[in-house]
């Protein structure tokens, strides 16, 4: 089933691991280029260079699909969905191709694996006309391409195949009740983070990690969205046509707003409690969502009242929480952790200022007439 | 993953590539059970720092006419005074090095100064024009005034802001023009200001790397001055002189591929090539264009798929030849 040589993905991981160790300087360099030399490897680029080469890979898959197209535009008269099965089949002939040159994580290869994905769901789609079966077909080669060629991001499609199947079989075919929606949200996050965890303790499939991590992070996003008070409210606006006017709320509205609040908090609460950082950093964002949930609809105070306290409040906040942490070297801490890129992160936040402040202040402020609230709503939509 | 961490060094070390000693030193660091809030507590204060100033900007505009306006002036102008005196009371004074506060919280502190600077000014100017009748002059004072704060401070993100304003100086002394010159000879001449930022960046990069003054701000202005070359001359070179572009355009490629390995900086690498490319495609399909019949593109298509195989070669040996140079897959 595996397209790969296992030995080869495993250094791969060992190396991975090596880097790690080295940038904590508990390795030399030696070390490090010995694991590099000695370990035979496949061929995976970092980060940047990956995502030029998958640009390009798209370019190479596009211009097949446009020769191939030119080519059997004069032979064929109708039944043009053919074309699309053909580029489906060209996509994983590539993708083969790859896997046997073993570039894994190159960039080509990822282009590849999720170009024929796209290219076979939209087949499905045009000859069939049925999103279900889309979404059903979609998890299916997704789940496929993720065991093969070892894919981190089929690994979400598939995910997104599996919940966009039960939402459209509840909201087209009426299998159940539109009202039951969240409820199944939930009850499909929690089965795809069981699968997770049972899955992600087994060392034999060290290999899939990535694909783990992925998954995790889609079951915890999905369980806080199937539940977040705006979601509901607005699906059962469009879906079931209720209409919310004052003092008559979506059913169940209560039981909604704990949840917006209750869930992120438990997040946090768990993540501190297991150290685990994925889980925090979503537990953190979701918060965030939270807030401006309840905001969206209610607007207890002017927006900018609202922005200043809420910076002062943050900034109250952490600043306590440095100085409480500052010192500490064990357990939870301020202090950088020792594999930890921080002059990455500061280059980052450095140039995403400007995507922040959106324009220079005083430009947008000085051709702004009266009382614009046009800059700082960018802001704050960005940083929630 | 610590656990999978932990089995992956134990196979290392069955591996002989880590010693005994080494993984003893492992496993203590994992007994003490480090979590690091260090980059969560950092963007913490970094939003609040948004948020706070963005609060500001809209107070201050709403109250423009009313009686308060000048006591939320004021309170803006001692808050970011405050900010200030706080940090220089911390700060280490102006060094060519980098230096740091023992607190990165001063950090922030000084960012939001900066920000509340720079809406002070430009509330100034909007109400009593004090740099007089041209609009972008404040953008001007505002990066000179950013400049300042960034290289004292030893602060990047104000910097960005300093550079951001250079740019819009440059922007908006423009657009007036543009509204009265014809529209199509406009953008053009938008390229070439941008093209001439980029260079001036350039040589403050060089500047700073020769003179060491500051060093570590050079890749701030790199990653500028590439955005802002590539996508002007890509914008110039979907014009009517583009011809002129072609030769600007080769010329800053290769500077920034020189740049790339000079620094070790893969992020610059990738960029370089990719603006190369798209640049390239541009000037290939501007010659197609010349030719222009229907016959001539079918056989393009036809060869598309090799030429776009044949630049992935390209690209494979490049690639390889920067890793060979700088080590950049072990990093």
């Amino acid at each position: 089933m595996l397209a790969y040589n296992k030995e080869l993905l495993e250094n791969g991981l060992l190396l991975t691991e090596a880097k790690r160790l080295f940038k904590m300087k508990f390795i030399s360099k030696e070390h490090l280029t010995a694991v590099n030399q000695q370990l035979p490897q496949l061929q995976s680029s970092n980060i940047f260079i990956r995502f030029g080469f998958f640009l390009l890979g798209l370019f190479l898959f596009s211009s097949m699909t446009g020769f191939l197209s030119l080519f059997f535009a004069n032979l064929i008269s109708s039944n043009y969905e053919v074309l699309i099965y053909l580029y489906a089949i060209i996509g994983l002939v590539g993708s083969e191709v790859f896997a046997r040159k073993s570039f894994f994580g190159h960039g080509l290869d990822d282009a590849f694996v999720l170009s024929w994905q796209g290219a076979f769901c939209a087949a499905i789609g045009v000859s069939f006309e049925s999103t279900t079966l889309v979404f059903a077909v979609l998890f299916v080669i997704a789940l496929f391409s993720c065991i093969r060629y070892v894919n981190t991001i089929s690994a979400l499609l598939s995910c997104i195949g599996l919940v966009g199947f039960f939402f459209t079989i509840i909201t087209e075919q009426k299998v159940i009740s539109s009202i039951y929606l969240p409820f199944i949200g939930l009850i499909l996050a929690i089965s795809i983070y069981i699968v997770y965890t049972k899955l992600n303790s087994n060392s034999n499939y060290f290999i899939y990690r990535n694909a783990f991590q992925l998954i995790k992070i889609f079951s915890l996003v999905l369980g806080y969205a199937s539940v977040n008070y705006m979601v509901v409210r607005e699906l059962s606006e469009s879906l079931m046509g209720i209409v919310v006017t004052k003092g008559n709320d979506i059913p169940l509205a209560f039981l909604f707003y704990g949840l917006t609040f209750g869930i992120p908090l438990a997040y946090i609460y768990y993540a501190l409690q297991k150290k685990d950082r994925t889980i925090l950093t979503i537990g953190l964002l979701a918060l965030g969502y939270s807030f401006f949930t309840i905001r969206f609809y209610y607007s207890l105070m002017p927006l900018e009242t609202a922005l200043l306290l809420a910076g002062i409040l943050l900034f109250v906040i952490s600043f306590f929480s440095i100085k409480k942490l500052q010192h500490k070297t064990s357990g939870i801490t301020f202090q950088p952790d020792r594999d930890a890129n921080s002059n990455l992160i500061l280059n980052a936040q450095a140039l995403i200022i400007n995507s922040q402040i959106s324009t220079q202040p005083v430009i947008d402020e000085s051709k702004m007439p009266f009382g614009g609230g046009g800059f700082s709503g960018g802001g704050s939509g960005e940083s929630f | 993953m610590e656990k999978q961490s932990e089995i992956l060094t134990e196979q290392l070390v069955s591996k002989g590539f880590v010693t005994q000693e080494q993984h003893n030193e492992i496993k203590k660091y994992g007994q003490l059970g480090i979590f690091s809030l260090n980059t969560e507590l950092l963007f913490f204060l970094y939003i609040s720092v948004l948020l706070f100033t963005s609060g500001v900007g809209i107070i201050i505009y709403k109250n423009i006419d009313s009686i308060g306006h000048l006591a939320i002036l004021a309170v803006n102008f001692i808050v970011m005074l405050a900010c200030f005196y706080f940090s220089l009371k911390k700060a280490k004074g102006f060094s060519k090095e980098e230096v740091a506060f023992d607190n990165p919280v001063y950090d922030y502190l000084v960012l939001a100064g900066s920000i509340l600077g720079c809406i002070f000014m430009g509330y100034m100017q909007y109400q009593y024009t004090i740099f007089g009748k041209d609009f972008g002059l404040v953008s001007l004072f505002s990066a000179a005034f950013c400049f300042v704060i960034a290289y004292y401070f030893d602060n990047k993100s104000v910097l960005s802001i300093a550079i951001t304003a250079l740019a819009t100086f440059i922007g908006i002394t423009i657009t007036p023009k543009t509204l009265l010159a014809n529209e199509v000879y406009s953008n053009p001449q938008l390229s070439y200001y941008g093209l001439a930022l980029g260079a001036i960046l350039i040589l403050i990069m060089e500047y700073t790397i020769r003179e060491k003054n500051k060093e570590h701000f050079h890749i701030v202005y790199a990653t500028f001055a590439l955005n802002l070359i590539g996508i002007c001359s890509i914008a110039g070179l979907l014009e009517n002189y583009w011809y002129v572009f072609i030769f600007l355009m080769a010329i800053a490629i290769y500077y920034f591929y020189k740049l790339s390995h000079q620094i070790v900086s893969t992020f610059l690498f990738v960029f370089t090539l990719l603006y190369a490319y798209v640049g390239i495609n541009i000037f290939f399909g501007r010659l197609v264009m010349l030719v222009d019949t229907s016959e001539f593109i079918v056989m393009i298509i036809y060869l598309l798929p090799f030429y776009v195989i044949g630049s992935i070669f390209l690209f494979i040996k490049l690639i390889r030849k920067f890793n060979k140079e700088n080590h950049a897959g072990i990093q």
